[in-house]
């Protein structure tokens, strides 16, 4: 056991102030915590208090000596609770002659500390006493009698007075006992015990170390059913997280974010990167991405539509509740310091065959001309060192380039530096921090910058009236973000280099006028280094995020707090295609741009009561409204060709466009919640909520229904405060909720068809309206849709708190659900809104966390979290099977959501077989038949777990995370290409004799076709057609961080009042510990969009390790 | 709670109301600049040898194969996305209403020259259901058979060149072809008409042979002011000659001097040589070979790439491309139909015993028309001497058997109507001339053939199954090999 330093002194000056403002001060200037239930104390009474350099014990006795509160400190833990009701007890006088003994004694704990306000009772009678405050008790008693010490925070203790007539007892610990507060829904606080739903609060230092530059993809591993993609597209770039699945067809199916009690938009903006677009397609980060890690007190999580409830239709999918710090009052200025820096190392997963190399038909290249065309070929000559003519028109040796995915990435760096100003004086307090992360990214000239600035204000105007206020802006800069998808403009393609040229004879990529070096056959292969070099994008982001909010306590038991917070961001890009780009139309480049601001407000109202209804029944009841206004201006600017060659201007354009888009949407919400608590071990809650929707409302009048109620009720009920338990049983919770969360459609201005004037140098032209590039048909009879949740969980503490789990298994399904869905072109559309999609998921969620070893030097703990989610998609639209939502580069695989299937299947094609399996060929072609479109995989993992282990030695500590996906399939573009080149190991088989290939012909009469070894390439580069060739198991293990942190014993430094300090070595994604890709990373995202299941030339994969160090003073 | 929400869910940058002008000149423009690179370039104009290219995968007109891409359904998609949706929201906005029946009626030739054309390509098409999604929530279009498309087009011609009406208003500068003028609209009727009537001579001449005296005796395209012409005036991607824009785009460029090639292309050896061996002067308004940094026209430096490569020749970039500043010029005109093409309809009509007057004069009155037309499509430089005109006249002649005179007619077809590749496709199918000889590479999709029409688009398999199985089984596989309704074998 770590001890903690019982004699730490404690100053404290305040007049008039919250108590609990005067709690979090101690907390913040010592190493203490206070632990009590929400409900017993008072945290708004005023306190005032002059102390120096006092003792704990002294300073709780000044706070709470009038007060009915008792306290209880042991280790660094202070458990305040309602003074045990010791009036209550009946206390028989000396007249009944059963009493015959005074016995007295004083109660301590395990270091000898007093305990006051100690239970004692007579067993077996209703005569008790207490402890007092030096921790003293008397009480008359029979010859025989049992006495039974309790207290909170302690285990019961018996005591056979036996004669005796001084009893000392020393309680042990009861840390089971402990509760935590959480945060939940609008900013409330909760004790764990009292909740009816699933929430994992997660400690703000678990992000603080080994820093993921998006916070959203920190959450990793650690937490069961919260399941996070984490996408390869460089730092800066956005996250997918989805929480119990995917529940919306069309929606973005990941949860809400909030900030101290306040939503935050986090919409991809720029659009998240498509699966088959080329040029510039890029992810341009989200909204986690605006958040410093550092900034982070706790992240919560609210898993489920019950406890997301309050929040409304945007929380369907779940509600991440982050909450920043804030400084203390009455102190001085406290410093923290943050600092890491990591290496970011490009990991090579290729696997490449190197006994062929570059060429055709069993050639090696032997002049300038074929090296072009056969730049991306490998059905060359056997590799034997042989001179052979490279596509610049060298002669060099025809030798295997193994390392070209290391020659052309470069290790990444990332540098993250924090510092925090924290203090106050007595009624304010202030807390100032910037941080600035720079990285610099594995493709050459690619680099990221961030920096934020955050202020939290806190102030308590008379004694009714707190305000509270957070600003915070940031700005970020990314130079050269990497495009993903298809060929174009994508340096990722790299990976595509004939296996016998190296990759630095490509370097620069430019020739001396400055236009793009061709090396193989199709310009829209780019050269690498000339994307690398020449390309340009660059994206700048200044976000404002302004939250205040006025609490006015007008009872001691009713408030009313008003809120107010805008989240604004500007964001400007433009991506140049340069002069001297081949694909490009005269090779004179294009001009991509936009500017956009996008706002998020939310006001709110809200009223607060608090009654204990009866001794043992308290009712809280809150009620408020919100008003939701979002609004994203965009104006695109495209243009193409530079008219001065190299001059990189909107303004020198031979044709351009500029055209603006506005989206407004507004969703009002009025919405209660009822809280009853029985005792400590019964709680009941109810939420209602109703949203008015104005992006379903329809225009001209139309009788729309645009506005849904919705209700939740759930219950807790901690049996092992009823129950005939064993000792080791410590803890014991069931729950259960049901919830409905009704939900809107995101896009506004779908619901009437609209026609739009487009830009022409001629005679005026209208079209219908498209969104956002697709043809959209209007639907004016959209309905919100429901999603309706219920879930049954079980938590236990056993072994003194050394073994503790929590499971849950939920239904969560989603009617009526707004699907968009693909329709025939025929109808003159792409797409249209359904109100018809019902999609149900249905798991279990397990937590296991356990302390095999614990004693004074050495402490191990290990937690596991598990999460099976079974999705299943159970109706589209009537007539409706199936709906595609995204294709794979040249569409050999499309994600489609199919009825009976689970979200996201992977559609494809195979060989067609006959009844007897033999294969199908077309006499004409002289290759197999292809199948119809069918499943080929499953794009979303239902399996998903993480095991981390913490050993502490003295002042070390190891943390380890392992986590791991399984059950999903992933179709791989690289590989179809690899495959198509001959790069890939399975085109060796017939480069020789040819191959022989079997089967019968479309009549179902035998069928030989010999293909000669010449032509084998045309065999493997048709197999693209049989898409699932390329489908892999998704499923993996990966050591995810590792931190070995050392804390530097401070108190031997007397320097610079350094309160705290340590440094850590850092590490994440270090190894793949289980995988069956070939030559990708199984997590290879690139978008976060719903179409997950493809691999398509994202950037590679980095391992990163490196330094923190962090300074207190 | 939701006051002001019917203002706040309307798009402030769009109207809630068709302007049928300024919709028409979107559908004109869209019916045109549907994927001209992948039906013109590397599809129609491949497989009748206008073009050739040495890459695999835009290689499906040059090679019959098909590797990736949209080259096989682009149009499709293109065709009811933007100008069939559009045509019927005017059809919509103008139906019954007084004061617009000309421009009702003039939408519904539109409609059918832009349909004809898809049909063409793909055989059975939605028709009659298609674009009823908005109207009567139709979301599976039932395929029609090409031969109830094409009755109904004759009719819907016939119809609606009987309803013009020139004393009633009509479009103004929005109508980019007449500027509304009702007569010239109802020689385009009767035209169109002719073009449809013609098709139809392997499946059902007698049908054939009704409408074609019905459009001829109704009063066609003769003479070249009677063309319908689109002047693009370049500046905007959508207000530049789309043929001109997608080959610059995909292949043809100043920087690329010839050699570098997005896509591989050049003209095709069969078209050259076939200029080159004629000494037709067109040659040089069409083509040209880049030396020494600058284009040249010399009809003896002109020579065609050979169809069927996989590798790129060593010779490629002296072979000849289309001419930047002619056929590749953004703000050149595009014939739609014109009077060439009804005088070589009129010379076979006349050859079968159809029409009135001499076929040979249809002819070459056909050949004049077309070689005029040049410098006022494509400039100057396009431009044929009316002494290159009269010579290469004299060396023409149309004599022989009505399969001789066929040969003859279309052949010279296939030069006149160039660059409009559809059509030519359409016309090669239904006459066989050129006789043209395929190639047949490893893997090719028809055996060694050429394709007799295009493949739907994979989002009709997935999203319109029912429908696309039962065009199918009436068909025939969707396959380039399966014959449209009216391409009988002969």
């Amino acid at each position: 056991r770590v001890s903690y330093s019982q004699g730490d002194k404690i100053s404290v000056k305040v007049e008039n102030q919250r108590l609990e403002k005067v709690l979090s001060f101690i907390e913040k200037t010592s190493d203490y915590n206070f632990v009590y239930k929400v409900n017993e104390i008072d945290l708004l009474r005023p306190v005032s208090l002059n102390v120096t350099k006092e003792k704990i014990e002294n300073v709780l006795q000044l706070i709470f000596k009038n007060d009915s509160i008792s306290y209880q400190i042991f280790d660094n833990q202070i458990i305040l609770k309602k003074k045990p009701s010791v009036k209550k007890i009946p206390r028989r006088t000396a007249k009944t002659t059963n009493y015959q003994q005074l016995v007295k004694g004083t109660i301590v704990d395990d270091q000898g500390m007093p305990l006051p306000g100690i239970n004692v009772v007579e067993k077996g009678t209703n005569n008790g006493s207490s402890t007092n405050f030096d921790g003293v008790y008397e009480i008359e008693v029979g010859e025989n009698a049992i006495l039974v010490f309790s207290g909170i925070g302690f285990k019961k203790q018996e005591i056979t007075v036996n004669g005796q007539t001084t009893i000392n007892a020393t309680l042990q610990n009861d840390t089971e006992q402990l509760e935590n507060v959480v945060v939940t829904a609008l900013g409330i606080k909760k004790e764990e015990r009292a909740l009816t739903y699933a929430v994992t609060e997660v400690d703000g230092d678990g992000f603080t170390q080994a820093k993921e530059v998006n916070l959203a993809d920190a959450l990793s591993g650690k937490i069961a059913g919260v399941s996070v993609s984490n996408l390869t597209t460089g730092a800066g770039g956005s996250s997918r997280v989805t929480i119990r699945g995917n529940t919306s067809l069309s929606g973005d199916n990941q949860p809400l974010y909030v900030i101290n009690g306040m939503p935050m938009d986090n919409t991809t903006l720029g659009g998240s990167a498509s699966t088959s677009a080329g040029g510039f397609n890029i992810d341009h980060g989200d909204g986690t991405g605006g958040i410093n890690p550092d900034d982070i007190e706790t992240i919560s999580v609210l898993k489920g539509a019950t406890a997301a409830a309050l929040y409304g239709s945007r929380a369907s999918n779940g509600a991440i509740i982050i909450t920043t710090k804030k400084g203390s009052f009455n102190s001085g200025i406290g410093i923290e310091f943050n600092s890491s820096f990591t290496v970011d190392s490009p990991m090579d997963f290729t696997d490449w065959q190197y006994e062929y190399g570059q060429g055709n038909g069993g050639q090696r290249p032997l002049n300038q001309s074929n090296a072009i065309t056969w730049g991306r070929r490998n059905w060359g000559e056997r590799i034997n060192g042989q001179p052979f003519v490279a596509f610049d028109g060298i002669e060099r040796p025809y030798v295997a380039q193994k390392n070209n995915i290391d020659h052309f990435y470069e290790n990444g760096t990332t540098f993250i530096n924090t510092i925090a100003l924290s203090g106050g004086s007595e009624k304010t307090s202030y807390r100032f921090s910037i941080s600035d992360t720079d990285t610099k990214g594995v493709v050459p000239n690619n680099s990221f910058n961030r920096r934020i600035f955050s202020l939290n204000l806190n102030s308590t105007i008379g004694e009714r009236l707190d305000i509270e206020g957070l600003v915070q802006f940031n700005r970020s800069k990314s130079y050269n973000r990497s495009s993903a998808g298809d060929a174009t403009g994508n340096p990722n393609w790299v990976n595509m280099l004939a296996n016998t040229v190296d990759v630095r004879w490509l370097d620069p990529g430019y020739d001396e006028n400055g236009y793009e070096i061709e090396w193989n056959e199709t310009p829209y292969a780019s050269n690498p280094y000339f994307v690398a070099n020449k390309f340009k994008n660059e994206g700048i982001r200044d976000r404002y995020l302004g939250q205040v909010s006025l609490n006015y306590r007008l009872l001691d038991n009713l408030s009313v707090r008003g809120s107010v917070s805008r989240d604004y961001t500007s964001f400007d890009f433009t991506a140049i295609l340069p002069t001297g780009t081949l694909y490009t139309n005269n090779a004179a480049g294009e001009y991509h741009g936009f500017d956009l601001t996008v706002s998020e407000t939310n006001s709110m109202l809200t009223v607060n009561y608090n009654e204990d209804l009866t001794e043992d029944i308290n009712l809280g009841v809150m009620a408020g409204g919100n008003i939701r206004k979002y609004q994203n201006e965009q104006t695109n600017y495209d243009g193409r060709q530079f008219i001065i060659p190299f001059f990189y201007s909107f303004t020198n354009l031979q044709t351009s466009t500029t055209i603006p888009s506005n989206q407004h949407l507004t969703t009002n919400s009025i919405f209660g919640s009822l809280d009853l608590s029985y005792k400590n071990y019964l709680y009941l809650n109810a939420t209602a909520r109703e949203d008015w929707f104005s992006t379903l409302t329809a225009s001209n009048g139309a009788d729309s229904d645009n506005s849904i109620l919705y209700p939740s009720v759930g219950a807790g009920f901690v049996f092992s405060e009823v129950i005939n338990k064993p000792d080791w049983f410590s803890y014991g919770k069931i729950r259960s909720s049901w919830a409905q969360v009704g939900g809107g459609l995101p896009d506004p201005y779908t619901l009437n068809e609209s026609y739009t004037m487009i830009p022409s140098s001629g005679e005026p032209l209208q079209q219908v309206t498209q969104v956002g590039g697709q043809r959209l048909l209007a639907n004016a009879n959209l309905r919100p849709y429901t999603s309706t949740t219920f879930e049954i969980g079980l938590e236990a503490r056993l072994f003194n708190n050394r073994l503790g789990f929590d499971v849950a298994v939920y239904d969560k399904t989603t009617t009526d659900d707004i699907v968009n869905a693909q329709i025939p072109v025929t109808t003159g559309y792409e797409y249209t809104y359904f109100n018809v999609g019902e999609v149900e998921n249905q798991g279990i969620e397990v937590a296991v966390n356990g302390t095999p070893v614990k004693n004074d030097n050495f402490s191990w703990d290990i937690n596991y979290n598990m999460a099976y989610n079974k999705n299943e998609v159970k109706q589209l639209a009537e007539g409706l099977n199936t709906i595609s939502v995204a294709n794979s580069v040249g569409n050999w695989a499309e994600i489609h959501h199919e009825v009976g299937q689970a979200f996201g299947v992977i559609k494809g094609y195979s060989m067609l077989r006959d009844d007897e399996g033999n294969i199908v060929f077309d006499s004409n072609s002289g290759f197999p038949m292809r199948s119809e479109l069918k499943k080929i995989g499953n794009s979303v993992a239902p399996l998903s777990m993480g095991l981390s282990n913490r050993f502490k030695y003295k002042n070390f500590a190891l943390d380890v995370l392992l986590d791991g996906k399984f059950g999903n399939d992933i179709f791989s573009v690289l590989n179809v290409y690899a495959t198509r080149f001959g790069l890939s190991k399975r085109t060796l088989e017939g480069r020789e004799n040819g191959l022989v290939l079997e089967g019968v012909d479309q009549n179902g009469d035998p069928y030989t076709n010999t293909i000669p070894s010449t032509d084998i390439r045309s065999y493997y580069q048709n197999l693209k057609n049989y898409s699932d060739h390329f489908i892999y198991d998704g499923s993996f293990v990966k050591l995810r961080q590792v931190v070995l942190s050392y804390n530097i014993p401070v108190e031997k430094i007397s320097l610079f009042k350094l309160q705290s300090a340590s440094l850590s070595f850092i590490a994440r994604n270090l190894f793949v510990l289980y995988s069956k890709t070939d030559n990708f990373d199984p997590e290879s995202a690139y978008t976060n969009s719903n179409a997950q299941g493809f691999e398509s030339f994202a950037l590679p994969r980095t391992r990163s390790y490196g330094l923190n160090l962090k300074f207190k003073f | 709670c939701d006051d002001g929400f019917e203002e706040e869910n309307t798009n402030p940058d769009a109207s809630n109301q068709v302007d049928p002008e300024y919709m028409f000149t979107k559908a004109i423009y869209d019916a045109l600049n549907n994927s001209t690179g992948t039906v013109y370039e590397f599809g129609a104009g491949g497989f009748v040898q206008h073009f050739a290219t040495y890459l695999e995968v835009p290689g499906l007109g040059d090679k019959y194969l098909y590797i990736s891409g949209s080259y096989p359904y682009a149009f499709f998609n293109g065709a009811y996305l933007d100008a069939i949706n559009e045509i019927d929201k005017i059809i919509y906005a103008t139906e019954g209403v007084e004061g617009l029946s000309n421009q009702n009626a003039i939408a519904q030739i539109w409609k059918v020259y832009t349909y004809h054309r898809l049909t063409d390509l793909y055989g059975m098409v939605p028709y009659t259901e298609a674009t009823t999604a908005f109207s009567e929530a139709n979301y599976s279009p039932v395929y029609d058979t090409q031969e109830a498309i094409y009755m109904d087009m004759l009719n819907t011609l016939q119809s609606a060149s009987g309803s013009l009406d020139a004393n009633q208003p009509s479009f103004g500068n929005g109508d980019l072809i007449y500027n509304g003028n009702v007569d010239q609209w109802s020689r385009f009727a009767n035209s169109l008409m002719l073009r449809l009537a013609m098709r139809l001579t392997k499946v059902n001449p007698t049908l054939a042979e009704e409408w074609a005296q019905k459009a001829i005796s109704a009063g066609i395209i003769a003479e070249p002011s009677n063309n319908a012409i689109i002047d693009y005036p370049g500046g905007q991607v959508i207000n530049s000659n789309p043929i001109a824009f997608q080959l610059r785009n995909n292949n043809y460029s100043e920087s690329n001097q010839g050699s570098s090639n997005t896509e591989g292309g050049k003209f095709a050896d069969t078209f050259i040589s076939y200029l080159k061996e004629n000494n037709d002067p067109r040659l040089s308004s069409f083509a040209a070979v880049w030396v020494n940094g600058s284009q040249k026209t010399d009809p003896e430096l002109q020579q065609g790439m050979p169809n069927g490569l996989v590798n790129r020749p060593e010779n490629f970039p002296g072979l000849s491309e289309p001419n930047l500043n002619t056929l590749l010029s953004l703000n050149s005109s595009l014939m739609v139909l014109g009077s060439a093409e009804m005088n070589l309809l009129l010379a076979e009509a006349s050859a079968r015993g159809w029409t009135s007057g001499d076929a040979q004069s249809y002819y070459l009155e056909g050949i004049r028309d077309a070689m005029n037309s040049l410098e006022g499509l494509y400039g100057n430089e396009a431009a044929v001497s009316e002494e290159e005109v009269n010579t290469y006249i004299a060396s023409q002649s149309l004599t022989g058997s009505l399969e001789e005179q066929m040969e003859t007619i279309h052949t010279q077809f296939w030069v006149s109507v160039f660059p409009d590749e559809i059509e030519v496709y359409s016309n090669w199918r239904r006459t066989g001339y050129p006789e043209l000889t395929p190639v047949n590479v490893t893997g090719n999709l028809t055996g060694g053939t050429i394709p007799r029409r295009l493949t739907y688009p994979p989002s009709e398999i997935s999203v319109n199954t029912e429908n696309y199985e039962a065009a199918v089984s009436q068909q025939g596989l969707d396959l380039f090999t399966t014959r449209v309704w009216w391409d009988v074998e002969q």
